[in-house]
């Protein structure tokens, strides 16, 4: 944006307070509390830190509009939007609904908070097609209001980072990578996976799994070690570098989300030449195209994870193929270029209320 | 001078709403406008009809009094920034922790006096809730931000004094059950005002 003319100010938690300028773009980081007894109210109360900063800036600044990325800055935004008198635009990245449901008081607060987002602001922003609907059904939100703009790829990042992997650190010589990247909880599938494990080994040796994230990796390093034993492992924390690195060099990526609004990991793999095996679900029916540039299983499904699995390890030259195309797809529609054109757009349909 | 209120609610027979009742019948009878905002919760009230009432809905019921407070603050904002559109504010007065976030952030905004009434502490209500920290740091803020702070009685000013280390000067004990408090809230108002007036010139 601030390539393209815009003056963004970024307000954020810093574990300090400070102030930092980056490429055009001016960022402001605003202390929180230690003593929230969780992140609701954490973040309530980094809310009112975050609008006082704003309400600060504006006496030199003319803000046009405030735009809150998922509920944690719903307060904040609100708060800032109605002091100041300008639009609010609300980008939601996921759900609670989505994420861990809302059975609980505590839940549905933070439920109430996205719908609080939705209704506050002139302009909604989703980062999948089909989460689009979602959000529309889940918060009531009009037709017009809301908006399908999928998050981009920095492929600078990726192009200038030179592949150093050491590949015996992961797998043998004659074995390849199968990369699993993210959180391990339930809503990321990595069970089905680990459940797809031992047939893929079964028809297909040379696959080695490696299964990058944090989250509750120790439950399930236990059972997919007790799956397939020495024929997966997890790394624990992996430098972002060498995460790309990794990527590079992984045969395929496998992507099996139960829920994914978005989904990145297609995207940054695709920006490595390398294709996704991903669930069809959310962002994924948009970021995969099946046969083209990635294969889609059906979500939560192992059977149909292994059968994917091992039509790309069949047959590599149509998986190198597929990694190409996957590449040049994001060049085409994953630019953050294209991506922040579009959000300006939005912003002057929410200034123009 | 136009004076606005700040209230979690505004209802008959709530101890702060009366404090604002009776504090508000006073500045009007004297010629001074007041504004009331506070929380619309369809319970009756009756005051002064000189004095402007604004209660607003909240759709955000939150999980705990801290999260809907800080909510109801955003809505407050809201209001205030409409009626000043109209006519200016000259001093901005919040009750309690609940409107301290509303009442700073409009302060700054607007380049306003600024008085707090802690009717009690946190301290004082025994700090126990799992929001007591962040209540407390409310209240501390409301007291550090203010022109000055008022209480209502003894054992509120120690609290003020010691757990929210608020200078001697700038807190004073007005009690409500005595004859004549509302003039002496009035008469404070007045010195702020002249204070911050001498300041800016």
């Amino acid at each position: 944006m601030a390539d393209q003319g815009h003056e963004p100010v970024v307000i954020t938690y810093g574990e300090k307070e400070d102030t930092e300028h980056r490429e055009g773009v001016e960022i402001h980081r605003v202390t929180s509390t230690d003593s929230a007894s969780d992140t609701l109210s954490w973040a309530m109360h980094l809310g009112h830190q975050m609008e006082k900063k704003a309400v600060e800036l504006a006496g030199n600044h003319d803000f046009d509009l405030v735009h809150a990325h998922d509920w944690m800055a719903v307060s904040a935004s609100s708060g800032i939007k109605n002091t100041l008198d300008i639009p609010m635009v609300f980008t939601v990245h996921s759900t609670q609904k989505g994420r861990d449901g809302i059975d609980s008081d505590y839940q549905r607060a933070i439920h109430n908070l996205e719908w609080y987002g939705t209704y506050e602001a002139d302009q909604v922003i989703t980062v999948g097609r089909e989460f689009s609907e979602e959000v529309k059904h889940t918060f009531d939100v009009p037709d017009d209001k809301v908006n399908y703009i999928p998050n981009g790829v920095d492929l600078e990042k990726f192009d200038s980072h030179t592949n150093n992997l050491n590949y015996n650190d992961y797998a043998l010589d004659w074995e390849k990578i199968v990369l699993f990247v993210g959180r391990m909880y339930p809503q990321k599938g990595p069970g089905h996976l680990i459940e797809a494990m031992p047939h893929i080994i079964d028809r297909n040796p040379e696959a080695k799994f490696v299964m990058v994230g944090s989250g509750s990796t120790d439950h399930y390093r236990r059972i997919a070690r007790s799956e397939v034993d020495e024929k997966v492992y997890f790394p624990g924390y992996v430098s972002d570098k060498e995460l790309l690195s990794l990527m590079k060099t992984a045969e395929m990526t496998v992507a099996p989300s139960v829920y994914e609004p978005f989904g990145i990991v297609p995207l940054e793999a695709a920006a490595c030449e390398t294709p996704t095996v991903g669930s069809y679900t959310g962002g994924m029916k948009d970021t995969i195209v099946h046969e083209y540039t990635g294969l889609h299983t059906y979500p939560a499904d192992s059977d149909s994870i292994a059968h994917q699995v091992e039509r790309a390890m069949n047959d590599p030259g149509w998986t190198d193929w597929l990694g190409d195309n996957a590449r040049e797809r994001v060049e085409d529609n994953f630019r953050w270029e294209q991506i922040s054109a579009w959000t300006t757009g939005i912003y002057s349909k929410a200034v123009k209320r | 001078m136009r004076v606005l209120l700040l209230s979690r609610r505004f209802t008959d027979g709530e101890d702060i709403s009366e404090y604002c009742k009776h504090l508000s019948s006073h500045l009007v009878e004297n010629g001074h406008d007041v504004t009331i905002i506070s929380f619309e919760d369809e319970t009756d009230y009756s005051v002064d009809e000189r004095v402007e009432v604004k209660r607003t809905p909240l759709h955000f019921e939150g999980d705990s009094l801290y999260n809907w407070a800080m909510m109801l603050n955003n809505e407050i904002k809201r209001v205030a920034r409409e009626l000043e559109e109209n006519d200016s504010f000259d001093l901005i007065h919040a009750n309690d922790w609940v409107t301290v976030p509303g009442g700073v952030t409009l302060a700054k905004h607007l380049e306003k006096p600024f008085v707090v009434t802690v009717h009690s502490t946190e301290n004082e209500r025994g700090f126990s809730g799992e929001h007591a920290p962040l209540i407390s740091e409310l209240e501390w803020q409301g007291a550090f931000e203010a022109d000055r702070v008022f209480v209502n009685r003894y054992e509120t000013m120690q609290s003020v004094l010691h757990d929210l280390d608020v200078p001697d000067d700038k807190v004073m004990t007005v009690d409500p059950l005595e004859h004549g408090w509302e003039s002496r809230i009035l008469e404070n108002y007045k010195e702020v005002l002249n204070r911050k007036r001498k300041v800016s010139n």
